[in-house]
């Protein structure tokens, strides 16, 4: 049982250097592709808990050493079979009667090694400093999405996954809109959701927090490079948990800002655009329906519309889809009560309005109905 | 059947009825010892069989075997039938069955109300397997898709599975709480006339301790999951925030309850391994009184270090410096049980049948978890490891050395004395070294994807863990088949094999070696006479 | 049954007082845990 565990790290590198066979750098990258520890910190406070792993790793080594090596030298030394005579009395020795004391003192000792060194780190990492101006950006969790809002400029995205075609290699690490942070800039994240618990996690930054409904929890970082950091949901938050990547993408202080400008500009666009008094043909209705649908709702009700039943129903031939469109209107906008059903009322009229045309008129849902954003907006 | 005509028969002599009665109505501690023990051995293979799949799912990235949910809801059932039906249960069989022998008592204290805890497992069982089946059934609502902590607002979506779920969890802790008074009562009150507490076996004392914890802390769950059924259907909002409610307070009443729980699983295990530690290294127990106060140590701390399963949740610097100095202060009475064990093979005269070979790979696996343990501790790093694979690869590590291989070194140390067979050694002992090489396969790699950023309990992940996971599943089917072997092992020495004497092991101490192996069907009906030492 | 053994009867009480004493520690546990930890952890996690 001893030549298990210690050979097994150790045996690992020597298949990476024998499967490789380019030596020990080739073997090292080998390793480091498989990921066996940390990524390589890209903030202040991920460094500082970076550091405060390792010494607790080390020291966690070197005790395991010392029990592992106790432990095989009474194995090999103190046994029947070489006619090592039994001490019946080294229980009642001074080292018998007094271990009870001495071995909680020296455990103590490394225990406040440890503590000591962490809770410095702790302070750092945990209080938001307020000494300077922070970037605040609220992250709210939803099923299976994130919500990123720019608190200080108004702006907000929407982050989801991508499917394999188009993520490649960081397939469920990838998403359609990333998270844009300037560098040298203290940010600082306001967690919280909208239905279930998620929690907010990437490994660059060494961020992790739960986001909680009816909670706002706060974390801060301070990224140190430019970069593309990725990250997943980290609560198990039901069907899709697997489904919900962060990606953070670190730039200069100046490309964020060009960033921030052109996010507005869309905002103000699509504005302009659902206000617009006008009525909507089917036709647009139908393209700007599907590209949301197959965005927003594809996840559970899936591109055909056939759903997951029981936990997610049907649209296509269901009797929401193709019954009274004010039901139908209601379900979307005010959600469904104890279901994974949200309220989709964040979204704009003329969204609305395409989704739900689309949806009536989809995959053999014949209704004909067109639906303009008046009457979502009437419906509201 | 031959009962009626046996029945006068067994009036005379007390012996055990016969057929089905036997067990049905069974009083007797060693017969709900075996029942208890029978019943865990059929759950571990049910808990196996979901980890299995589960593993199955993992071994490629991709979504190849289980929908989503259904993964989900193995994850669920594989924790809750292996903590609830199988571990638990087999650490209740080992204390029926040696408690009463140890202490010189004819039977538990209380032998009608040990049938009751018994047979409540089963319906218990019955109903943990209609919240799995329900959901495929048309109208049978959605699976379980929360994990067993059940956190709100997640499992408040579920549907009537959940429900089952929360009946299946009240049962079993009725169960363990009726199963805790009557090991309480047995130890203060049937004790054999002049055995003082200090000196009863360590294993007496470890489930002396965990009765008491499970007592304390399995109302605390009850009360958090009838809370949850009364959010799901009455209309409170104890956890929903739209509410006034707090889902936050469920992950505490559930952790008050769940880090207990996990000294609950592992206490009884450690008391067994100071039984075997002395006959294998032929010399006395080093640090008997230490060793009881480590445990009380352990259970007192046990009981205030619960959020530490919660640093991610935004408490504030206070409490989560708190939480962490606590826990890593837990060290310490472990610390000192690991060394007294180790100071107990310490120039002793060993040798190393398969009980002793588990518990030497306990001392030194066990190591290893509770120091992965003490980093997940600290509350920085823990920022890190926190949900991720990491804390997987930690519990199992504390789990199965901690409390499975204990569980299986009591079985194999006391089965000549159940059965009055040894057991095949080289067939045990190939099942050891197939069993803790396959462990160590499928967990040391889950520490490195953890680290590197897989997140637990996700059916599908990314290309760049693939390699560990792989190795890991593959190891995990070798250890899944080495459970086979373990079953026809118990199979063969029940029903035959070479002869046990009452001192199965030659230098074996204590009260249990003094009856036949295996013992007449009531022992210590006349108190045993006890040396003072 | 047969296969309990008959127990004196001072056994069976002392037996019978100190089981309901434990049971009032767990109907004590079950009852308080929804007020009592309620506020405790309200206080305890400190900042919403």
């Amino acid at each position: 049982m001893l030549a298990t565990k210690r050979s097994r790290s150790g045996s690992l590198l020597a298949a990476a250097l024998a499967v490789t066979g380019f030596g020990a750098t080739a073997a090292a990258d080998e390793v480091q592709r498989w990921g066996v520890n940390f990524p390589p910190p890209a903030s202040t406070t991920a460094q500082e808990i970076y550091d405060i792993h390792m010494l607790t790793m080390g020291i966690a080594t070197i005790l395991l050493v010392i029990i592992f090596a106790v432990v095989i030298y009474s194995l090999i030394v103190h046994r029947k079979s070489r006619g090592y005579p039994a001490d019946q009395h080294f229980h009642e020795t001074w080292f018998g009667r007094w271990s009870w004391v001495f071995v909680p003192v020296m455990v103590l000792g490394v225990d406040l090694t440890i503590a000591g060194a962490a809770q410095k780190t702790l302070e750092r990492v945990w209080v938001v400093p307020q000494d300077q101006p922070l970037l605040d950006v609220k992250v709210i969790g939803h099923q299976w999405y994130w919500e990123f809002v720019y608190l200080d400029h108004d702006v907000k995205i929407e982050s989801r996954f991508v499917p394999k075609e188009e993520a490649g290699i960081h397939y469920l690490r990838e998403v359609d809109n990333r998270l844009v942070l300037p560098t040298h800039q203290r940010v600082r994240f306001l967690h919280t959701a909208s239905d279930v618990l998620h929690a907010f996690w990437v490994p660059e930054l060494a961020v992790k927090k739960d986001a909680i409904p009816g909670y706002v929890t706060e974390t801060w970082v301070n990224l140190t490079r430019e970069g593309v950091f990725r990250g997943q949901c980290a609560e198990l938050c039901g069907t899709w948990h697997a489904r919900m990547p962060i990606v953070v993408e670190g730039v200069s202080q100046e490309r964020f800002d060009a960033w921030i400008e052109e996010q507005k500009q869309v905002k103000l666009a699509a504005l302009a655009e659902a206000t617009a008094e006008r009525e909507w043909d089917k036709d647009e209705l139908m393209a700007r329906g599907e590209r949301l649908y197959n965005t927003m709702c594809a996840a559970c009700h899936q591109v055909d519309g056939s759903g997951m039943p029981p936990a997610f129903p049907a649209i296509r031939g269901s009797a929401v889809a193709t019954g009274p469109i004010p039901r139908h209107m209601e379900v979307v906008l005010k959600g469904v009560p104890g279901t994974a059903m949200a309220a989709w009322n964040s979204l704009n009229d003329l969204e609305i309005a395409s989704i739900i045309t689309y949806q009536r008129n989809a995959w053999g849902n014949d209704t004909g109905d067109v639906v303009q954003p008046s009457d979502v907006n009437a419906a509201r | 059947m031959t009962t009626a005509t046996h029945a006068h028969a067994d009036h005379e002599h007390h012996g055990p009825p016969s057929g089905l009665k036997r067990w049905l109505f069974s009083t007797n501690h060693k017969d709900i010892g075996t029942m208890y023990l029978v019943f865990a051995l059929i759950m571990l293979f049910l808990g196996g069989a979901s980890a299995m799949v589960i593993r199955a799912e993992l071994f490629m990235p991709g979504l190849q075997l289980v929908q989503p949910d259904l993964y989900n809801n193995l994850v669920t059932n594989h924790a809750l039938i292996m903590i609830f039906g199988a571990v638990m249960p087999a650490a209740a069989g080992l204390a029926n069955w040696m408690i009463p022998l140890m202490i010189g008592a004819p039977d538990m204290a209380l032998p009608r109300m040990n049938n009751l805890s018994f047979w409540i497992l089963p319906a218990a069982a019955l109903m943990l397997i209609l919240s799995f089946v329900v959901p495929f059934f048309p109208g049978g609502g959605t699976q379980i898709n929360t994990g067993w902590t059940l956190y709100p607002p997640l499992s408040l979506q579920v549907g009537m599975s959940m429900d089952f779920l929360i009946f299946a969890i009240h049962l079993l802790g009725v169960s363990s709480v009726l199963a805790s008074i009557n090991i309480i009562v047995t130890i203060f009150n049937m004790r054999a006339p002049g055995l003082r507490m200090m000196q009863l076996p360590i294993f007496v004392w470890a489930w002396l301790v965990t009765a008491f914890l499970l007592i304390l802390v399995v109302p605390v769950l009850a009360a958090g999951v009838t809370m949850l059924l009364f959010d799901r259907h009455f209309g409170t909002s104890f956890f929903i925030a739209a509410g006034g409610g707090d889902p936050v307070l469920f992950q505490h009443l559930f952790w008050f309850f769940g880090h207990p729980e996990v000294y609950i699983l592992i206490l009884p295990s450690l008391g067994v391994l100071a039984s075997i530690l002395p006959t294998f290294s032929r010399k006395p127990l080093f640090g008997h009184h230490s060793l009881v106060g480590a445990m009380i140590a352990i259970a007192a701390l046990g009981m205030i270090v619960w959020a530490h399963h919660q640093y991610t949740v935004g408490m504030s610097l206070a409490a989560v410096k708190y939480f962490m100095i606590m826990t890593i202060l837990i060290s310490i009475p472990v610390g000192l049980i690991i060394f007294n064990y180790m100071m107990t093979m310490w120039r002793g005269a060993m040798t190393f049948e398969t009980p002793m070979l588990f518990t030497v790979a306990i001392i030194l696996m066990f190591s290893f978890g509770g120091l992965t343990g003490v980093m997940l501790a600290v509350v920085p790093a823990d920022m890190q490891y926190h949900d991720s694979m990491f804390v997987v690869a930690h519990f199992h590590y504390v789990l199965l050395p901690g409390a499975v291989w204990g569980l299986f070194a009591g079985v194999f140390y006391w089965l000549p004395k159940w059965t009055g067979h040894m057991y095949d050694e080289k067939l045990a002992k190939t099942f050891f070294w197939l069993h803790v090489v396959s462990f160590n396969i499928t967990f040391f790699p889950q520490h490195f994807i953890g680290l590197a950023g897989m997140p637990r309990r996700i059916v599908d992940y990314n290309v760049m863990f693939t390699e560990f996971n792989m190795i890991s599943s593959v190891g995990a089917f070798f250890f899944g088949i080495s459970h086979l072997l373990f079953l026809y092992i118990i199979i063969k020495t029940v029903r035959g094999g070479e002869k046990a004497k009452a001192r199965a092991w030659e230098s074996a101490q204590g009260l249990e070696w003094e009856v036949e192996s295996p013992p007449p069907h009531h022992t210590w009906t006349t108190p045993p006479t006890i040396k003072t030492a | 049954m047969m296969s309990r053994p008959e127990y004196p009867p001072e056994l069976r009480r002392k037996n019978v007082k100190l089981a309901l004493w434990v049971l009032v520690i767990v109907i004590l546990m079950f009852i308080t845990a929804v007020p009592f930890w309620v506020g405790l952890f309200e206080l305890a996690t400190g900042v919403r």
